[in-house]
């Protein structure tokens, strides 16, 4: 049975026509009243554009909880707000981390919304790193007001904090972007100037032409040398300084001699220039290491919305009754209140009221925990049911999740070392090319003194490194190209090297193979009730419920089923009146129904009458839906020769049923973080092991595997700690990663067995003086401009 | 031919003024989101523009809303 697909999420309506908002003068379909709330917010606003350029659909909009929009009074605390929000002349400013945001017509969307509040000065989004910088007059508009504004869009914003490792890496890359806008510029101009000598020694240019094209080039190759190539010379200064020999070392040499070497020609107006050949070779390693430092900054911006993961405020109880204070200001021993849908501030221990908790964050898993008096609970993680007290017993780096975050540091310290062929081979180049170059001057020195120092600067010239140097990087930046336009963001160096060699690859279950969203997947009636009938009691019953579970009803709500007195049971279940008749849903104790435990997880019942005498109405069955790509990712995988095997936490049948549906034999459940990271450690020691993870307790495994994946959709900690993470959640483009990957090894081998042949072809010639310095400089760029040429046929391959 | 001694430093005059151009764009921030800019002039700006009848009625929505 297919369904038509919702005009907002792209997901199926299950729900017929009952959720449908009028755009562009036709009724399109809407899968859930979130859906339909925020797609008529957009319509109401006259923001339609968003509709019509959008290149991604939106987000599912599963929670439309009231006190959501109520949750961010707390941003509007002095106390907070000190931390993040910057005050100039009744103007304050902040940076809001957004989520949600799939593409540039969604930052259009949020601006434009926001920008309709009175009292919003500016408003800027970024769609690239997911952030919006706004500031608003404070006596007009509240900043609780301007966050509502854009969760009434669907997105949710939270402000953050910007971490020192984000701060350094955004201006290093500022400044990257100067230094090769300027060598772009030089070298462009230098080239044209380079054109007309070449052009000199066919055509007898004279000399005082020829000078003065030289000192014009010089005046542009100096900021090239001086400002733009300064990375190269500090990467060098400190690798020689460590006792090491680097590429970069031999590229400094040879920027650096060629440059002073061209100076005194054109000073004295005798010997060669090389000026465009220095400018180019600048500019295109630039270039390499520029790309480089762009996708570690899109993945350090990830790392700084960790914060987010606990709250700001909690309700302390004292004396006085209930006070609403900045988290930062608990103490050990405090208790604290937390109320149905907030999160919990603070790791402690449950003093009074009975709960349940999703632990989500923490474990992946989206069934909740039952609370009672005495039991943990940590930070970070949402209270679902009932109000509970809570004593503090951990605060700030004790808490749970500071834990797990050290775990996955620790990890990530002691992964293997995967050698770096480039980097070995560049050692051992750079090595071998000074010592030649020193053994020819010195020769030289004995032969004809007066050349001594031209044919060394030509051996230097002829074989340097540059073809070598950007062999690696521009092989790397096409690739990246295509993974960005796939939606794979690369966060280590090395993950091309390390794809196209794994032989297994292990799978967390829930989030990972499944969307981590529970739907309804058969209903068996006892009863005269029909299927539709039963869903609407159920979804009527659920209404308002934190749990998971009433996320699979939310679909199937119709205006005519309407629960009143509605109870909830902790643990249990719901119960409610409709129509005068009390329904009840839940486990089987709950609702009276008789089963075989074994199947209890999965399934819950629908029940009509009191304590006295339940009749159990219908029997739901509830899942987690498998993705989409999932069967066919599996399936390739194993058509490449991996091994597949899943590792969950989660310990029921349902992982073992998922198993068998996906055709995977190798099975682990039940397993803690510390299990996982010892399964994978043991099977490292036979084949490189790839981790597909999304929730914190999967960021350790995901830091020791020789490669880990982390899905969009998954918490910060687990994006930060992986080497790949996949946008829009879809599995296959795993597979069409480890494609491009192994193309790019190719690529990359291609081009060292060209760099390294051109310069053993030439280096004897340079040493025996045969080589002309226009020759030399142009077999240079040549051989450069035939490996930037091979990397780019990288970006034709259609995937 | 002598004309280039005149030419070539208005070329470069020129190419100075690419430069502080480009490192003004830099700093102002204007090459950090590429992806936006370049869909951006699609957007209608006249667009933006709220009807007011369906603004007072969520204004109404927002003070009926729980505090």
């Amino acid at each position: 049975m297919t369904h038509p697909s919702c005009f907002h999420c792209n997901e199926p309506v299950l729900t017929g026509t009952q959720f449908v908002t009028q755009i562009n003068d036709r009724d399109e379909l809407m899968c859930c009243p979130g859906c339909q709330a925020v797609s008529q917010a957009i319509v109401d606003a006259g923001l339609l554009s968003y509709y019509k350029f959008r290149t991604e659909p939106g987000n599912k909009q599963t929670a439309l909880v009231p006190e959501a929009l109520n949750q961010f009074s707390a941003y509007d605390l002095p106390e907070v707000q000190q931390d993040f929000v910057h005050s100039e002349d009744n103007s304050d400013s902040v940076s809001l981390s957004i989520d949600g945001i799939t593409c540039a017509a969604c930052a259009w969307l949020i601006e434009h919304k926001v920008k309709q509040l009175s009292g919003v000065r500016q408003v800027m989004v970024n769609s690239t790193t997911q952030r919006a910088m706004i500031s608003w007059d404070k006596q007009q508009v509240k900043l609780s007001d301007i966050l509502g504004q854009i969760s009434r869009i669907g997105y949710q914003a939270a402000p953050y904090q910007v971490d020192e490792q984000e701060l350094t890496t955004k201006q290093n890359s500022r400044k990257f972007l100067l230094r090769l806008g300027l060598a772009g510029f030089a070298t462009m101009q230098v080239m044209m100037f380079a054109l007309a000598l070449y052009t000199g020694y066919f055509t007898d240019l004279d000399v005082q032409y020829r000078d003065y094209f030289r000192w014009v080039s010089m005046i542009f190759a100096t900021p090239v040398v001086l400002y733009s190539a300064q990375p190269f010379y500090f990467s060098a200064i400190r690798t020689l300084l460590s006792g090491k020999l680097n590429m970069d070392v031999s590229v400094s040499i040879a920027i650096g001699g060629a440059f002073t070497a061209s100076c005194f020609a054109t000073v004295n107006g005798t010997g060669e220039v090389y000026f465009e050949s220095v400018s180019m070779f600048t500019f295109f390693l630039l270039l390499g290491r520029y790309f480089e430092q762009k996708a570690r900054q899109k993945a350090s911006v990830s790392s700084s919305n960790l914060h987010k993961l606990v709250p700001l405020t909690a309700h302390l109880v004292n004396e006085q009754g209930q006070e609403e204070i900045p988290a930062k200001k608990l103490r050990l021993g405090d208790i604290i209140l937390v109320k149905p849908g907030e999160m919990v501030a603070a790791d402690g221990c449950v003093v009074e009221g009975h709960s349940s908790i999703n632990e989500a964050m923490l474990t992946g898993e989206q069934m909740p925990i039952d609370k009672p008096v005495d039991s943990q609970v940590f930070a970070g993680t949402i209270n679902l049911e009932q109000p509970i007290k809570v004593k503090v017993t951990a605060l700030g780096q004790d808490q749970l999740v500071a834990e797990i975050i050290r775990l996955q540091e620790l990890a990530s310290n002691t992964k293997p070392a995967v050698a770096m062929l480039a980097d070995k081979l560049s050692r051992y180049f750079s090595g071998t090319i000074l010592t030649i170059a020193t053994i020819t001057y010195f020769v030289w020195l004995q032969i004809s003194p007066e050349d001594a120092f031209w044919v060394t600067l030509s051996v230097l010239v002829a074989t340097c490194p540059c073809a070598l140097a950007l062999a690696t990087p521009t092989a790397v930046t096409c690739a990246t190209a295509i993974f960005t336009r796939l939606g794979i963001i690369t966060r280590k160096a090395g993950v091309f090297e390390k794809l196209p060699q794994i032989k297994h690859v292990i799978f967390d279950k829930t989030g990972t193979l499944t969307c981590g969203t529970l739907s309804v997947s058969e209903v068996k009636c006892h009863s005269h009730l029909a299927i539709e009938e039963v869903l609407a009691i159920a979804a009527a019953l659920e209404t308002g419920s934190l749990h998971p579970i009433a996320t699979a009803f939310a679909a199937y709500l119709t205006p005519d089923v309407v629960a009143n007195q509605v109870h909830h049971e902790v643990g249990f279940g719901v119960k409610g009146l409709i129509n005068g008749t009390e329904y009840r849903i839940g486990n089987a104790q709950f609702t009276g129904a008789l089963v075989n435990p074994e199947f209890i997880n999965q399934q819950i019942w629908l029940a009509w009458g009191n304590d006295d005498s339940l009749e159990v109405l219908a029997t739901i069955e509830i899942k987690d839906n498998i993705r989409v790509d999932s069967k066919e990712t599996v399936g390739i995988l194993k058509q490449q020769g991996c091994r597949v095997s899943i590792a969950s936490g989660d310990s029921s049948g349902h992982v073992h049923q998922l198993a068998k549906a996906l055709g995977i034999t190798d099975v682990h459940s039940g397993l803690t973080p510390a299990d996982k990271l010892a399964l994978v450690k043991k099977l490292q020691q036979s084949n490189p092991v790839v981790m597909f993870g999304d929730g914190i307790n999967d960021a350790p495994v995901l830091a020791g595997a020789d490669l880990s994946v982390a899905m969009g959709s998954g918490s910060a900690i687990a994006k930060n700690s992986a080497d790949l993470i996949l946008l829009g959640d879809h599995l296959s483009r795993f597979t069409q990663a480890v494609r491009v990957a192994k193309l790019t090894t190719q690529i990359i081998r291609q081009n060292l067995a060209w760099a390294l042949g051109y310069n053993a072809l030439i280096l004897p010639l340079a040493v025996t003086g045969h080589v002309a310095p226009y020759i030399a400089a142009i077999g240079m760029s040549a051989s450069s401009l035939i490996v930037v040429g091979n990397s780019l046929r990288l970006l034709r391959i259609k995937i | 031919m002598s004309i280039i001694y005149v030419l070539i430093p208005i070329a470069m005059i020129f190419v100075l003024i690419a430069v502080a151009v480009f490192f003004w764009a830099v700093k102002s921030e204007q090459f950090d989101d590429l992806d936006r800019q370049s869909v951006s002039i699609l957007f209608d700006e006249d667009s933006g523009k709220p009807n007011p009848a369906n603004i007072k009625q969520q204004e109404a929505q927002d003070k009926g809303m729980p505090q």
